[in-house]
């Protein structure tokens, strides 16, 4: 039993990074008012690029995140026009983006041969004396690079979200852009920034599940984690040590399926594949019912702004 | 007399500003027409399916397929071939379904993005009528249409209750909800429904008597079915006083309510017709194409739904009102 928990608690890291990854990345978007609804798009593209970077430049995986970072900025540059520039509802200029980038990782993929080839990944890296504590040193010391390196990211953003005055400008942006316009913040140039540097992380999430935890390509492999990443950032209140602790939940979760199933514990498989969905919806049925439900919500998350209109 | 006295020269933007942040685009704005003629919506709309074919196009052209082949095919045998444009149609069907129910709730601002749960579970609950035998086999198909509206409408009542009660985003609701819908529909025909006969993931076959029947020249009554209700939901929102309602709420909701506009009420209906719909979009494919129940009936239909929507509600739903505010056109400034 003890071993089962030890086990089960030592791949929630594991599970719960690419949520982190994205929660925050959407955290840095949002908070600057803009709703990006396309973050399973840009999950799938960081996957797709991490992965064809992995075969094309010689398997090193940190240039592979790199390039899925890359990849993931480069294609929200196309959403942050539509929704910066050209003003169109965030909402349906998000659900585009996600169908837009489902259909090009699918065909760019098959297309190109980097669809079904497993590669090499990361291992995981046991820090050595630490790990060799009895349950502790198994659970917490014995992940992979990128799981160690979601902690220090999530200091350096917490700390540019809150104490840097270029945090301060982004969070303006979001709660009263005509104010910050009036200081003279050029809110599309906060809120772009915002967005590619976001989606920059979302990036990193897809290619972390691509190429670190399962590493292969498969068409639509994520399978909703970035639906499930927006409603963590609702559930978090757009605070990101709250994102970091439901993304642990969520991989607490998603870690105990597979092995619930291989505990020999008989449980109608499909039933199970919908844990994490009701998981989600659940959560946010809480983040509704407390009293502090929206009140750290940006107030001008999704709202276009245009100086020339009064509100 | 007064003297113009000279103006003092503006202080330098460094002691009004901390530094100079300002990134301005130049001198360009980009601002929204007020109002655009119906021709000219209508270029547009036509000059965006051109563009997003042409960029199809090109990428199958890049991908290896012979330009000359890609006409023959995507052109010439579809308009003229009488086989192919019969198959059209009968596509079309649960397309306009999924159109229309998408465009009602669009309109009061709910995003229903669950419309492929709620196929799922129209597709179910017609197929729990064939499957459990339920009524005499006249009454069958009508029973197999109610039971399917019912059950799409049940489904989205999560989500609707989840917002209009607790303020729940709806879209991560409805859109998980999906994956949800999916698994139980995985379920039930890897499981209970498997049929015995070849032991595939499919319900067994429905009866005859079961199917929506073909109407002449080789049209589907899906077809008919589907036109009609699109017309319905047209006489519904343009000229009914509920209709006039929806488009209140979906324009100034915070006046709707200070006029007395039953805003809940409005919305509650809106949805749920919405669910009917869609449900009846999985009706249509599971008895008219399909003949039975099967795993992936409903691929698809949830990624045309945001052109459709464009398309059905700016086409079918509402031509004459010039201030529609279809959102691909001029009310992005509203904020949603």
């Amino acid at each position: 039993m003890l071993q089962f928990i030890v086990n089960w608690l030592a791949g929630t890291p594991s599970f719960a990074a690419p949520y982190a990854l994205a929660a925050l990345g959407l955290i840095i978007g949002e908070r600057a008012g803009v709703l990006s609804l396309g973050a399973e798009g840009f999950m799938l593209v960081g996957a797709l690029a991490g992965v064809a970077a992995d075969l094309e430049l010689g398997g090193y995986p940190a240039i592979s995140l790199a390039v899925a970072m890359l990849a993931a900025a480069v294609v929200s540059l196309l959403f942050a026009l539509l929704v910066v520039v050209l003003r169109v509802n965030q909402v349906i200029a998000g659900l585009a983006i996600v169908f837009f980038c489902q259909g090009l990782t699918s065909l760019v993929g098959t297309l190109a041969g980097w669809t079904n080839r497993a590669i090499g990944g990361l291992h995981e890296v046991a820090i050595w004396p630490l790990s060799d504590i009895p349950i502790v040193g198994r659970i917490l010391f014995t992940q992979n690079l990128v799981v160690y390196l979601t902690v220090p990211i999530f200091f350096a953003v917490n700390n540019i979200l809150s104490r840097s005055m270029l945090g301060l400008r982004l969070r303006s942006v979001g709660e009263n852009p005509e104010a910050a316009d009036a200081v003279g913040v050029s809110v599309p140039a906060y809120r772009l920034g915002a967005v590619v540097a976001g989606s920059a992380l979302i990036g990193l999430a897809g290619g972390y599940l691509s190429v670190v935890d399962v590493k292969i390509w498969i068409p639509d492999m994520t399978g909703g984690r970035g639906w499930i990443a927006i409603a963590l950032v609702i559930f978090a209140r757009w605070q990101p040590w709250r994102a970091l602790f439901g993304a642990l939940l969520f991989g607490c979760i998603e870690a105990l399926i597979p092995r619930i199933a291989a505990a020999g514990i008989q449980l109608p498989q499909y039933f199970l594949l919908m844990t994490p969905y009701l998981a989600t919806i659940a959560v946010m049925i809480w983040a509704g019912l407390s009293k502090f439900g929206r009140s750290n919500e940006p107030a001008a998350l999704g709202q276009p702004h245009v100086r020339e209109e009064r509100r | 007399m007064l003297e113009q006295a000279a103006h003092p020269a503006p202080p330098p933007l460094s002691l009004t500003v901390g530094r100079a942040h300002a990134l301005r685009f130049g001198r360009i704005n980009l601002e929204v027409r007020q109002s655009i003629p119906a021709w000219r919506q209508a270029l547009i709309l036509a000059g965006a399916v051109i563009t997003g074919m042409a960029i199809s196009a090109a990428l199958l052209i890049a991908a290896g397929v012979k330009p000359r082949a890609l006409l023959d095919e995507f052109v010439v045998e579809t308009l003229t071939d009488s086989e192919n444009l019969h198959s059209i149609l009968f596509q079309a069907a649960p397309l306009i379904f999924v159109g229309v129910g998408a465009a009602v709730a669009f309109r009061v601002r709910f995003w229903n993005l669950g419309i492929e749960g709620q196929m799922i579970w129209g597709g179910i609950a017609a197929t729990f009528v064939a499957f459990y035998e339920i009524g005499p086999p006249v009454a069958r198909l009508p029973l197999m249409m109610l039971s399917a509206v019912l059950g799409g409408m049940a489904w989205i009542m999560v989500p609707t209750w989840l917002r209009l009660r607790l303020r729940v985003n709806e879209i991560i609701t409805t859109l998980l909800l999906n994956y949800v819908a999916l698994n139980f529909l995985l379920h039930l025909v890897y499981g209970p429904w498997l049929d015995p006969k070849d032991a595939f993931p499919h319900s067994p076959q429905f009866h005859s008597y079961e199917r929506l029947p073909e109407i002449g020249w080789g049209l589907s009554s899906a077809l008919v079915m589907a036109l009609v209700f699109t017309a319905l939901a047209a006489w519904l929102v343009q000229s009914t006083r509920f209709g006039f309602y929806t488009r209140f709420v979906h324009d100034n909701p915070r006046m709707a309510l200070a006029v007395g506009v039953p805003i809940k009420a409005v919305m509650l209906i809106s949805v749920l017709l919405s669910g009917g719909l869609s449900a009846l979009a999985g009706f249509v494919i599971a008895t008219a194409q399909e003949g039975r129940l099967t795993q992936s009936f409903f691929e698809g239909y949830g990624s045309s739904r945001c052109w459709w929507r464009c398309c059905s509600s700016a086409a079918a739903v509402c031509r004459s009102s010039a201030r529609y505010p279809s959102p691909w056109f001029n009310s992005s400034r509203r904020s949603s």
